[in-house]
Formats: structure tokens, sequence, C-alpha cells
């Protein structure tokens, strides 16, 4: 197990990234900076319509332009079966989905979809190519919003779906793509009895995770038909593994480069291009670069995250204790199946302990862009519902919210929304910190007008997976760490922090990078709070195997037992004071000829690190135009034990700031044609440095037992709180709720004039 | 169409030949070679693509590639001369302000324009000059400390 953590020297100290200066200095390399000679550009053709039949693609007019070299569509492509699937967590991927997010096949099912896609000299005759290709439509009636896909006579997007989760089996094809049930004891009793009852319903308008960096794609195919592929992505095993099936390519037959990720939020798991630009660059045999538009981004379906609609009821008894929770949430995934409600479900339950709970999901598919994990994928719409209806029912009962939550809140061993016991959990701990902490306790200054302050609660459970890493010794003893998480969070610092701990070293003496999908073991892609906590695992245990390997060698030199050998600080001395010893520079030199000391280490299945926070915000709600200003902002989170507080607090932060765009200002805003009428960031505004107060986070350390140094995930619980927090503070400020997400000036307003 | 387009680029000359579309920022990433300028948008909204262009900072997308001779252009690659780091890039290494890096140099020139200008500034004079570079991953707290506290070192003791 890990040290005591006041015995770290490293881990844990508020430490500058490894990577920072090649970042201030604009050397980062991503893959829209790669030139390789002879490169061509690509562009994609994308649907005009949000639904619509292909029925003819005629590309031989673009083709005939000068400088047109290839040309691709889904008959490009072999065809994969509905139900085709990729490993990946515990469900893989779907791969018949994947392929369809790429190009369409005889089906466009929203506006942006793309269905071809041109490899020419330069970018300029790429997109006048564009305009060259027919595509013969049928329109169909368009779906755009969730009561109208979810309604008896709706058109219908995929013949082959069929409600999962249903019993028995519906006999016609549905809009709804899968019903999940969490229940138990009589929620619906439950109420009707119960004193006080509080219910709420919710829209959600579909957000962007608003990666700075568009998807890029940069591909080679050499003479031998081996392909490379340079990334943005979040995982270059799931790429490899999408390219290689769009493709019908053997994995032998492909490389996956991660380059530097200009955020990634969810967004870049999926592939958006890749296996197309390799695609291209088979057929021009010349190396490929597509580079996706800002406008692209927002309305072709490389994000965006799920809207919502989403009722609650709760109730309680007189003493404010929880007597049942009801919630019924819809999805709007998109144009293609989404992901499983099951965890927002579950996380926004999760945090009461409630005898009777009776929780539906379904995920909706809709005319609009194939929606994306966004950081806690759908935690922060089940929240934005569940902790709302909560503070109403903190109002019913005049209770102060924060003493609602004591009386509630889930502990260590109390039972989960699925049934299980909860790991070691800090609620408590945290709750009693908001208690004592001026952004809780210092009266609200009065201001020009209503102000008031709210609090909202959120929970994620997060994943594990697989990570694997390896360190090999310089010559020099130094150690070179090869991981094969990609770097979104700032993983190289952190692991660099671990390794450096676990030898004795300082951090500048760790070389680390992040590996190919050819020069590391596989991993899973970095997604779901999982790649600090599970690669510290295997980066200790890789680290332990290349100590262990180092010793072997030690003993050999200094003639001594190996386990009678100690190690501190780099270097290996026989146990009596004045004995022998010798460093680890001076090990590898004096056994250079003895092949490579690689430690290799995995971690697949880690117990979970599940996150928790508490946010308190206050806010001033202009009652002249509706414009809603954030005052003050605190996060209280529970991470474990902070590898490097910094970064946590980059990691928290960001996510609030993200939160606080969805609660206020970002949503997709979609014409009755299904198009985006603000695919531009002018018109989709995300917050800038005037939109927010700072952000003061307050860290809390519960480490989870039997996970090395017993981190937590970081980065997706605090997305999950502000916009309820938000709500909850204008509720408090003015009287009044706002049931619809983003809160805009507009809607505001409109929710006051009643 | 293509032209020769002359044009000074931190302090050096360059003579390329650039198509009549092009936008300063196709100018110094395709043409010059210059990719520390990165493109976030394409259409001025994001500032991820800053560069200071007499001393002032603006997007490089919405100046088109023949406006550029003539005028003194400054990119991120300018800022750190023999491989010293500027004092902003130095306080945002330190504190934290660059997490993917998508928006640093364009951050790194807003405040360089910024203090040139206003070598005290307050926490709101530093929001209100980066307000059109948008950073996605920071929350900009650390952002904003880092340029206060470059502030103070360039001002000296």
């Amino acid at each position: 197990m890990a040290p005591q953590q006041s015995s770290l020297k490293v881990v844990g100290q508020r430490l500058p990234r490894v990577d920072a200066r090649e970042r201030v200095t604009g050397e980062a390399i991503y893959p829209a900076d790669l030139k390789l000679p002879g490169m061509v550009h690509a562009r994609m053709l994308r649907s005009p319509f949000a639904h619509a039949r292909v029925r003819r693609i005629d590309t031989s007019r673009a083709e005939a332009l000068a400088g047109v070299l290839a040309i691709v569509t889904a008959a490009d492509f072999p065809e994969l079966p509905v139900g085709a699937t990729i490993p990946m967590g515990e469900t893989g991927y779907d791969m018949w989905m994947v392929a369809q997010l790429n190009l369409a096949r005889d089906k466009v099912l929203w506006v942006g979809q793309p269905v071809a896609a041109v490899a020419a000299v330069d970018v300029h005759i790429a997109e006048a190519a564009l305009a060259l290709i027919e595509v013969d439509y049928e329109r169909l009636d368009p779906v755009l919003d969730i009561a109208a896909a979810m309604a008896a006579d709706a058109p219908v997007l995929h013949e082959h779906v069929f409600t999962k989760g249903v019993d028995p089996r519906p006999r016609t094809p549905s809009n709804v793509c899968s019903r999940t049930v969490i229940a138990r004891g009589d929620a619906t009793r439950a109420l009707a009895e119960a004193p006080a009852t509080a219910q709420i319903r919710v829209t959600v308008d579909t957000a962007h995770q608003g990666y700075l960096e568009p998807q890029v794609a940069v591909a080679e195919v050499d003479a031998n038909g081996f392909a490379t592929v340079w990334a943005s992505t979040q995982g270059q095993f799931t790429t490899e593994l999408m390219i290689g099936r769009m493709l019908g390519l053997p994995l032998s037959k492909l490389k996956v480069v991660p380059l530097e990720v200009g955020g990634a939020f969810g967004g870049k798991i999926a592939i958006h291009g890749e296996a197309i630009a390799v695609r291209l660059a088979q057929k021009c045999r010349r190396p490929v670069k597509l580079v996706l538009t800002r406008e692209e981004v927002l309305q072709g379906g490389s994000g965006p995250a799920a809207g919502a609609l989403i009722d609650i009821a709760v109730g309680a008894d007189k003493d404010g204790r929880l007597a049942a929770i009801q919630g019924t949430y819809r999805m709007d995934a998109g144009g293609l199946p989404g992901l499983s409600p099951s965890l927002l479900m579950q996380a926004s339950a999760a945090l009461y302990q409630c005898p009777n709970l009776d929780l539906q999901g379904f995920d909706v598919v809709t005319n609009k862009p194939r929606t994306e994990a966004y950081r806690g994928p759908g935690g922060i719409q089940a929240a934005f519902a569940m902790e709302q209806a909560m503070d109403a029912l903190c109002q019913r009962l005049g209770m102060d919210p924060l003493e609602f939550r004591k009386r509630n809140a889930s502990v260590t061993g109390s039972t989960m929304p699925i049934g299980t016991p909860f790991p070691a959990i800090g609620l408590t701990t945290i709750l009693e910190r908001v208690g004592a902490h001026s952004c809780w306790t210092d009266p609200l200054p009065t201001g020009r007008y209503p102000r008031g302050r709210g609090l909202a609660l959120g929970y994620w459970r997060g994943t594990s997976m697989t990570s694997a890493g390896h360190i090999t010794i310089a010559g020099d003893g130094r150690p070179m760490v090869t991981m094969g998480a990609v770097d979104i969070s700032g993983t190289r610092t952190t692991m660099a922090q671990v390794v450096a701990e676990e030898f004795g070293l300082p951090i500048e003496d760790i070389h680390i990078h992040t590996g190919d999908s050819k020069s590391v073991g596989y991993s899973d892609g970095a997604a779901g709070s999982r790649v600090a906590r599970t690669s510290t695992a295997a980066l200790v245990e890789a680290s332990r195997d290349a100590l262990g390997q180092l010793r072997a060698r030690a003993a050999e030199k200094l003639q001594c037992a190996a386990d009678q050998l100690d190690y501190a600080q780099g270097r290996f001395h026989a146990p009596q004071p004045g004995g022998a010893a010798i460093t680890l520079a001076e090990l590898m030199q004096a056994t250079l000829t003895d092949g490579a000391v690689v430690g290799r280490g995995v971690s697949t299945k880690l117990p979970l690190g599940v996150e928790i926070g508490a946010h308190i915000c206050d806010v001033e709600v202009d009652t002249d135009t509706g414009l809603v200003t954030v005052l003050r902002y605190t996060a209280f989170q529970d991470v474990g034990l902070a590898l490097n507080p910094a970064a946590v607090e980059g990691q928290i932060a960001g996510s609030v700031v993200q939160g606080l765009g969805w609660a206020l200002m970002e949503g997709f805003d979609y014409g009755p044609d299904g198009r985006l009428r603000n695919a531009s960031l002018l018109d989709y505004r995300m917050p800038t440095a005037l939109d927010v107060p700072p952000i003061e986070c307050v860290i809390i350390e519960t480490p989870v037992p039997n996970v090395p140094y017993g981190v937590r995930g970081v980065g997706e619980v605090p997305i999950v709180p502000p916009a309820a927090a938000v709500a909850n503070a204008i509720a408090r400020a003015t009287g009044v709720r706002i049931l619809h997400m983003p809160m805009t000036p507009e809607r505001v307003l409109c929710a006051l004039k009643g | 169409m293509k032209m020769l387009i002359t044009c000074t680029v931190n302090g050096e000359t360059h003579a390329v030949l650039a198509d009549s579309r092009d936008t300063l920022l196709e100018l110094l990433r395709e043409r010059i070679g210059l990719t520390g300028t990165k493109e976030g948008c394409g259409n001025g909204n994001c500032g991820t693509c800053t560069v200071l262009v007499d001393g002032a900072p603006v997007n490089a997308c919405l100046m088109l590639a023949l406006e550029a001779p003539g005028h003194d252009i400054q990119t991120i690659e300018g800022l750190s001369g023999g491989g010293v780091l500027h004092p902003i890039q130095q306080a945002l290494v330190e504190h934290g302000g660059t997490q993917c890096g998508f928006c640093t140099p364009g951050i790194v020139l807003s405040a360089k324009a910024l203090l040139d200008d206003n070598p005290n500034p307050t926490p709101q004079d530093i929001r209100h000059a980066i307000a059109g570079n948008i950073c996605r991953c920071t929350g900009y707290d650390k952002i904003v400390e880092a340029i206060a506290a470059a502030a103070i070192q360039a001002r000296g003791p």
C-alpha cells in the first residue's frame, strides 16, 4: 500500500505541469499542425436535411474537377451490421452507430451528417468539389424533440430499433431505444402518503462540449499498406479499433498516434473522419489531412451533449426525512442511439438515503446531431431537475437546505440506488465543511436587484476499465515512462509525480509520454474520471516491477542478497552503516549489456473512486432584463487524495465554469427544419472571463480503500451541480423556479413576468 | 489566384506565395509554417488565433494575408527568444494557467498587449483584456492570477 500521506515528497505537491513549457510557447504539436510531404486536404459533404433517404450519389462532376484526387462515400466502406461492436468497458461500443456517424448510408438522420468526402490538392479545391457532388434525397418528416419522438404516430428514425428493457419485446420499431428502471419499495404510495411533496418538470437544451480544437485527422498509408493516423483523441486504442473495423483493416496494418488534445470533455471518444482520411489516403496514395470547421463541430454531430425532459417528484415526512423519489428521465440522444441513462439516474438520487425509489429512463432518438458524452454525461441535466426538486421540498418544509441534506445524506455503507452498499464516502464531512465556511455563513450582501444563495449536490460514479504503462530505465538510471493513457487533464504531470514518489527521485528525473497504439499495452480512453486513478495503479506496479529488476542487478553487483538491500532516492545500499552502495546511474552503466530493464504495470477492475461535491453560489437577478449574475461560487469536493492540488483546482474550476455556461447561456437552437440556428461561437456563446466569478475550490480528502494513494476521480462531478445551484439561488432570490436550461435572460424574464 | 506576399513576422522578413483567399492565419500556419497560432473557429469568435499586429491583438482568421505587408506582426513564436520565457509565459507555467493549451498562445498575446499598455492592471482589467479569448479548461482564475503575477514581476521591486 502507499506510504502515509505525511511522508509523501512529490505526490500531493502543487507542481507546474511537466508539459507546460511547450504549451505557453506554442510548440506543443496538435494534429492540425502536422505537414507531411505531399499532403493533401479533405473536406466533407454533409446532409442539408434532417431526415431523408439517400437515393443516389453522383460524384462524377466533382471527380472531374482539376486538383481533386479522391472521393469516398459509404459505398467505399464495408457495411457493418446492426449490433456490430468493438470492446470497450462493460458494454462494448456500437460500431453500426460509429459507421453512420462518420458517413450516412441510405438515410440521413440530421442536418450535417456526412454523406461524402473529397481529397484535393488544397482545401479551396476540396471545398469547391463538394458543390459538384449530386445527391438525390427523398425527404422525410423530421422529428425534432423528445415529446414528438415519443408520440405514438411519430415518424420512426430506425426500423431496427425496438425499445430495449420492455417485456414483452415490442412488435413495432420505436424512437425510444431503451427503457431503464431503478426501483425499490413503493414510491407511488409513499408519495401519496407523504405530508410534504414537491414536483418539478425541467427541459434541458442540447449543449456542446465546446473543446476549442475542432476534430482533426492526418492519415498516411505506406507502400505496404500500413496506415498511420495522427489523431486528437481521448483514446488511441479505441480510435484504432474503430478505424480498423470501419475499414476492415487488420490491426497489424494500423497505428494511431495520439498528439496533443485541444480539449475533449467526452467529445473525442468516437471517431469523426479518421477512417475517412485513411480511405482517402489509400485511394489517392498521398497523406491526407481532414480538419473540421467550427460549424461542422457544432452542427455535424461531433459532440454535442444530450438534451433532456425530466420529471421529478419527492416526498418527505414532517421532520424532513425523505420518503420517496420518483423520476422520469427522457434523454435526447440525437439521430443515433445514445448512452444508457442508468448512470445519470443513479447519480441524481445517490446522495440521499431514501426507502422508496422509482426511476425510469428513456433513451430517445430525434433528427438532430448524434450526441456524445460530456463530462459526467447526463449528470448536470439530472441534477438540474433533482436538486431543484429537493430545494422546492425544503421550501415546503420550511427547512434549511443544508440541514435537509445532512438529515438525508448517504454515508459509507448506505444503500446505493442500484442496491449495493456505498464504498467509503465523505459526504457528511463535506456538508460539515459547507456549514462552517463563510460562503454559507456570511450574510448575503444586498444589491440593486434581488439576490439569492443556492446549494446543490453532485455525485458521479465514474468507471475504472483498463490502463497500462511501462517504465524503461535509461543509461543514466532515470525512469522513462510510457503511459497508455492520453493526457487530457494533466495526466503526464500527476503520473510523473507518482513515479517520482515510487523511485524516491525528483520529478525532473522522470521522462513521461503517452505511447501510440503499437508501443504500449492496451488502455481504455481518457474518460469516466478513470485515468489518474487507474494509471496511478498501473504505474505503481510498473515502478515496483522495474525496481525489482534493478534490485536483482544491484544484488549481483554488490554481492549481497537482494532482499537485504535497502533502496532510497535512486540508490541501493547494503543495510549496515557504511556498507556498499550503488546508484541507479552506476548500476545501469555497469549492466548496460544485460538488456533492458522494463517494468510493466496494468490496472483493470480497480475499485471505483466515486466523486461527490457540494456547490454554493450567490446570484443577483436583474429583474428588468432577466440577466443572472453569479457573484460568488464555492465548490467543495472529496478527491480522495489530491495528487497535485493545482491540477485538481484546475479541473474543478474548469468544470464549474462549463456548468455555469450551460446553466445560463449555452443551448442549441433548432429551427423547424432541424437546422441549428446558432452554429457559431458568436451565437453559441460560452463563458468568457467576464461572465464568471472566481471559483473557490475546497478540497476534502477521504481516501478510497484498496486504491494506491486513495485517489478518487476528480474532473467530472464539478460540472454536475452548477445549474441546479444557480437555479436554486434564483428561486431564493425571486421566488420563481426556472425550469428551462440554459436559463437565458429571456427565459428568466418570461418566468418572472409569469 | 496565387500572389507573392512579403511581410514581417517576429522581426523576420518572409516572401511567400499565398492564395488570394488566404487569411493571415493561413499565411502564418500553412505558408510560413508558424503553427503556434491555433485555429478554433475561423470567424473571429474565440480568440484562439490572436496575434499582435503593430502591437494590437487581432484575430488572425479575420485579416487577409494580402493585408499583412507593411505591418509588424508578432506571433507566439516571437515571444520567447533564446529559449527564455516571457514573464507572462513563465507565470502561466507556475500558476497552472494552461491546461489543454490550445487557447494559450492567444491568451499570452492578449495579455502582452494589455501589459504593454497598462503595467498595473486590476483583476477586472485582466478579465476584460482576455474576454475575447475563450478558454474551455481552466475557468480563467489561474490565467488571471498568472497575468497579475507577471505584471508585478515586470514592474520590478
